[in-house]
């Protein structure tokens, strides 16, 4: 790293964050369109079908239709990028990236391997490095800004499909938030601070510890919330195919519907991995006390990845909800459920535990 | 009297929402797992130009033209097909020809031309059902489609090659006898 670093003349505290900003941007970007994939060959499984299997590298190397992503991917580069007459040409720009950005950025506090000292310095598999002050607190935060770019897309493409899926995507998207942040401030009260690593270090390597068996009605909560937080069904009112033509992104198209779609996997692969983080115990490996490098970022990929392939799962089984027994549930049914949970556990540590 | 609704009580398990989920979830992942290792032959799916599916018995596609071992058509220009054609799509020009090794000198007839336009065709197996001498029949070959208008009509020695290579037969485009000069009868 060091002799990198002086190759790009550059101090190496900056290579190591440049080369952990590639890693996790291209890792996430690369497994959100992996994922395209995954869901396209699972529904396929899951429906009896086959699926895309036909895309080939060169006509020749066909490897599962693995390259379907990257077909997709140029067909969109290709594709007439239209804008509708009256819509809002700035915000309708904007609205792919205001989508696509909150998406990413969350999974930058999320440790996904172990730190490792090497050479006298120490270096953490995260880019933001413990102790930074915003923690957990902080995907939550940028989690919120997500509501942004599926309400601008919607109100700027001027088309009342639209602006009906998006007000009722940023309706539930609100609704479901303070669920699921009591959830995770039940979390944040037991471990005694809201660092990631705090939160990873707590549960320790015995999966009997982890805060999923501790607090198993949290995790029923944070689990339900992060699916109307990535806008997916059971709860997908962002787009509902069904009802209201293609929601928010009705009017896009090329690049910047494709923009769109990946924040949505991207959305998904954070949500998985923080759900992996604070529930399974993050990069720790079950029964093994000091794991290599290695090892605990495959355990945290396998954990992540476990996650990802559930919201795929649920998606191809259960339908969709009515928007008012999706506005039921999130009231009557997960706000008080997050509550009991954060006041048990306040009372289970006031007790002495 | 309207009709009574049965209200089907659920129990408290199922009114949780998360154990009627999982059995679900169980239901589709079971679905998976069964595609998943399913051989691709033995799927529901059949991947077209790769898999062809098998035509049932009495299936009516694409015509042929039988012909005798030495390649001589088995019609004998009866008419009978074009009569019996609803959507009259079937026509023949007939000839005269000599046949020495079969017909010891006697002149027979056979279709100088014979078209079917398979864009009027609507494989009824009328044609197959009126032929006398068994001729013609329709098999299951499914896959009737071209570029234009022109490639759709059949002739004699399409019809006749239809299944040469499926079936391993030698495609010809000559009548093994030459036929014989039109004899004008004087009325």
């Amino acid at each position: 790293m060091d002799k990198l670093a002086s190759l790009l003349h550059t101090s190496p505290a900056t290579a190591w964050m440049v080369a952990k900003l590639v890693i996790v941007f291209a890792g996430v970007f690369s497994l959100a369109a992996l994922w395209t994939w995954v869901e396209r060959r699972g529904s396929a499984m899951i429906q009896d079908r086959i699926g895309p299997n036909r895309a080939a590298l060169f006509g020749k190397i066909k490897i599962l239709g693995l390259v379907q992503p990257l077909a997709d991917g140029i067909k969109f580069f290709f594709k007439e990028d239209l804008v509708p007459h009256d819509a809002n040409k700035a915000l309708f720009w904007l609205a792919p990236f205001l989508a696509l950005v909150p998406a990413l950025m969350g999974f930058a506090v999320i440790p996904f391997g172990r730190s490792f000292t090497s050479g006298g310095q120490e270096y953490h598999l995260a880019l933001l490095d413990p102790g930074n002050g915003m923690g957990l607190l902080y995907p939550l935060a940028i989690g919120g800004m997500a509501v942004y770019g599926v309400l601008v897309a919607a109100w700027s493409s001027n088309n009342k499909w639209s602006i009906l899926g998006g007000m009722r995507a940023s309706a539930a998207m609100v609704s479901y938030e303070i669920g699921m942040s009591l959830a995770v401030v039940t979390i944040f009260m037991t471990t005694g601070g809201y660092d990631p690593s705090e939160v990873i270090s707590a549960q320790g390597h015995l999966p009997w510890a982890w805060n999923i068996v501790r607090q198993p009605l949290g995790f029923i909560v944070f689990f339900t919330c992060m699916f109307a937080e990535t806008n997916r069904l059971p709860f997908d009112f962002a787009e509902g195919e069904s009802e209201i033509v293609a929601g928010f992104n009705t009017e896009y198209g090329s690049m910047k519907f494709s923009l769109l779609a990946l924040s949505e996997y991207c959305h998904l692969m954070t949500a998985s991995a923080l759900m992996a983080t604070l529930y399974f115990g993050g990069w720790q490996v079950p029964f093994v006390k000091d794991p290599s490098v290695m090892l605990s970022v495959l355990s945290f990929l396998v954990k992540m990845l476990f996650f990802a392939w559930v919201f795929v799962w649920i998606r191809w089984t259960l339908p969709r909800f009515r928007y008012d027994q999706l506005m039921r549930l999130g009231w009557k049914a997960m706000l008080p459920m997050s509550m009991v949970n954060l006041i048990f556990h306040a009372w289970r540590m006031s007790q002495g535990h | 009297m309207g009709v009574v609704v049965k209200k089907v009580e659920l129990s408290w398990l199922d009114r949780t929402y998360v154990w009627p989920v999982m059995k679900g979830m169980g239901i589709t992942f079971q679905h998976f797992l069964k595609q998943l290792f399913t051989p691709t032959a033995k799927r529901f799916t059949i991947q077209y130009p790769d898999m062809k599916k098998e035509m049932p018995e009495g299936y009516r596609g694409l015509h042929e033209l039988k012909r005798f071992e030495d390649g001589a058509i088995k019609c004998v220009a009866c008419f009978m097909c074009q009569e019996a054609c609803p959507a009259r799509c079937i026509s023949i020009e007939a000839e005269e020809f000599s046949d020495l090794n079969i017909t010891q000198g006697f002149e027979e007839k056979r279709p100088a031309k014979f078209s079917i336009d398979m864009l009027r065709c609507i494989y009824c197996g009328m044609c197959e059902e009126a032929c006398p001498k068994d001729a013609i029949w329709l098999r299951k070959d499914y896959e009737v489609a071209a570029y234009d208008r022109l490639s759709m009509q059949f002739g004699k020695w399409d019809l006749m090659n239809t299944y040469s290579e499926p079936d391993g037969k030698e495609r010809i485009s000559e009548d093994p006898t030459p036929s014989v000069p039109r004899r004008t009868i004087a009325l």
